[in-house]
């Protein structure tokens, strides 16, 4: 992840890099981005964080994790990515109950009585659900108190502009210029 | 002066250790025993202190300095939310307490912002009810400078911790120690650590100078000396709260409700006075659930005393 700084205080500067760069790397959100712009203007204050991720938040379902087959009336699905599979343990819970789901090893679980086609078809993240949690993880690194806020998304892009009071009109231009900055 | 030492070490021939502590006119501030280990936590006279250290020695335990023993340190932030309160605080907290001191964390209701901030009365008399506080701020100098007025009401020792370097908070703080900001981890680096000693050792600064102000006009009676009388009282041998009796600089702080125990403690036989005519006796501000014992000098009992043999009580 790229992050590029744009701010006013030194000392802040810095802190806020450390800050922000910790923050996506705990959340886990780091590795989907490609790049982030951070203007920080404490003086007024104005904060505009701009994300460009590597890919476009898109719907997982359980065939994009995970190799299914089936034999006997029954579903066997081994998991590929280590980070849905709880994900796709609790869906399948959920949607088969706990009697007929059981889970073998820590990858291999086995469905009772169901059919390959919808274990596949099962959403496993949605693509909104992905961007919200991206978008919680910019809102966590922000200051505190500056709790008005416009967000803006297109494409792979995701930005949220800051303030503490009203949103002047030339904040909402200064966001969207960095918005179309970053591509989107 | 009076020196603060913690003995780590075996039970074994603790007796003798007690004894020269009374012997020197010493008190026990804190003792805990684990299985067959000890830690006792005294306040002895500075002049004392090698006898105490050989003493200490002879029976296979260490010593070391606890300078923070004997007081309640209050660590404030802006708020108590996510942005705000972890890490530092509870580091500088940690490191207050490793220098013996009881630390409390709190953070303000509605601190955050820059032009929002606010401290309410309450938060003021709740911080003033502390020996010392250490207020910290985060990683903008103009969002600290703003925050002054946080600071203005303060009536206690204050040590402004924050990022960067501020202008103009001399007189809002007695210290400042930049350098900490808001972090989203531990304080684990050597540099970090070191940050932590030198919070702790302004701290101690501070306090040393209020010591030092104190023993110009000593208090009527040692905190300690009045713990020890109050450690008998039932309901306070059973109360369940950590720390049921937490020292002050200046006095006490008793986990027992003010309104249902006032009567005792004013009445309280303490070397021969009670301990109303010798302390102000208040409810905490933090709840009802609490009691603090503020001990008079012995100028201000000499001068009540000679007030009311002119004028009556």
């Amino acid at each position: 992840m790229e992050t590029v700084i744009e701010g006013t205080e030194e000392f802040g500067n810095d802190a806020y890099k450390a800050l922000f760069e910790g923050i996506m790397s705990d959340i886990g959100k780091a590795v989907h981005v490609e790049k982030a712009r951070l203007v920080l203007r404490p003086e007024v204050p104005f904060f505009v964080f701009s994300l460009l991720l590597k890919a476009e938040p898109e719907s997982k379902r359980i065939s994009d994790v995970a190799s299914v087959r089936g034999e006997d009336g029954n579903v066997f699905v081994t998991i590929s990515d280590e980070r849905y599979a709880p994900e796709v343990l609790s869906r399948l819970w959920a949607r088969y109950s706990r009697e007929r789901v059981e889970q073998q090893t820590r990858f291999d679980i086995a469905v009772r009585a169901a059919s390959v086609a919808e274990v596949e078809e099962t959403v496993v993240s949605s693509g909104e659900e992905a961007l919200r949690e991206i978008v919680g993880a910019l809102w966590r690194s922000m200051p505190e108190g500056i709790k008005a806020r416009h967000n803006m998304g297109s494409g792979r892009v995701v930005t949220i502009m800051a303030t503490e009071e009203n949103v002047q009109p030339w904040m909402k231009e200064e966001a969207a210029a960095v918005h179309a900055s970053m591509g989107g | 002066m009076f020196e603060v030492l913690m003995y780590d070490g075996g039970v074994y021939r603790s007796a003798e250790l007690y004894e020269l502590i009374e012997d020197v006119g010493g008190v026990v501030i804190n003792s805990m025993r684990s299985s067959q280990m000890l830690t006792v936590t005294m306040s002895v006279p500075e002049e004392d202190r090698a006898a105490i250290e050989e003493l200490c020695t002879d029976i296979g335990g260490t010593v070391k300095e606890v300078p923070l023993a004997g007081t309640e340190i209050a660590v404030i932030g802006p708020t108590l939310g996510r942005h705000h309160m972890p890490h530092p605080i509870c580091d500088i907290a940690e490191q207050l307490r490793q220098y013996g001191a009881i630390s409390v964390v709190m953070g303000l209701a509605r601190g955050r912002g820059k032009a929002t901030a606010q401290i309410s009365m309450d938060e003021i008399n709740i911080i003033n009810e502390y020996d010392a506080a250490v207020f910290m701020m985060g990683n903008f100098k103009s969002c600290i400078e703003d925050k002054k007025d946080l600071l203005e009401p303060l009536d206690v020792p204050l040590v402004l911790v924050c990022g960067p370097e501020p202008e103009g908070m001399e007189d809002v703080c007695d210290a400042v120690v930049s350098g900490v900001g808001r972090k989203c981890e531990r304080m684990r680096t050597a540099d970090e650590r070191r940050k932590l000693v030198e919070i702790a050792d302004t701290v101690v600064r501070l306090l040393d100078a209020r010591r030092e102000t104190l023993s110009e006009d000593p208090l009527y009676v040692h905190p300690a000396e009045l713990k020890q009388l109050l450690e008998t009282y039932e309901p306070i041998d059973m109360c369940l709260r950590p720390a049921p009796i937490v020292l002050l600089l200046g006095g006490l702080r008793v986990k027992i409700p003010y309104s249902e125990h006032r009567e005792y403690l004013e009445n309280l036989d303490v070397f021969g006075r009670r301990l109303g005519d010798i302390a102000r006796i208040r409810p905490s501000r933090i709840s009802d659930s609490s009691t603090i014992i503020e001990i008079m000098t012995v100028s201000e009992v000499e001068d009540r005393d000679a007030y009311r043999a002119e004028y009556g009580a």
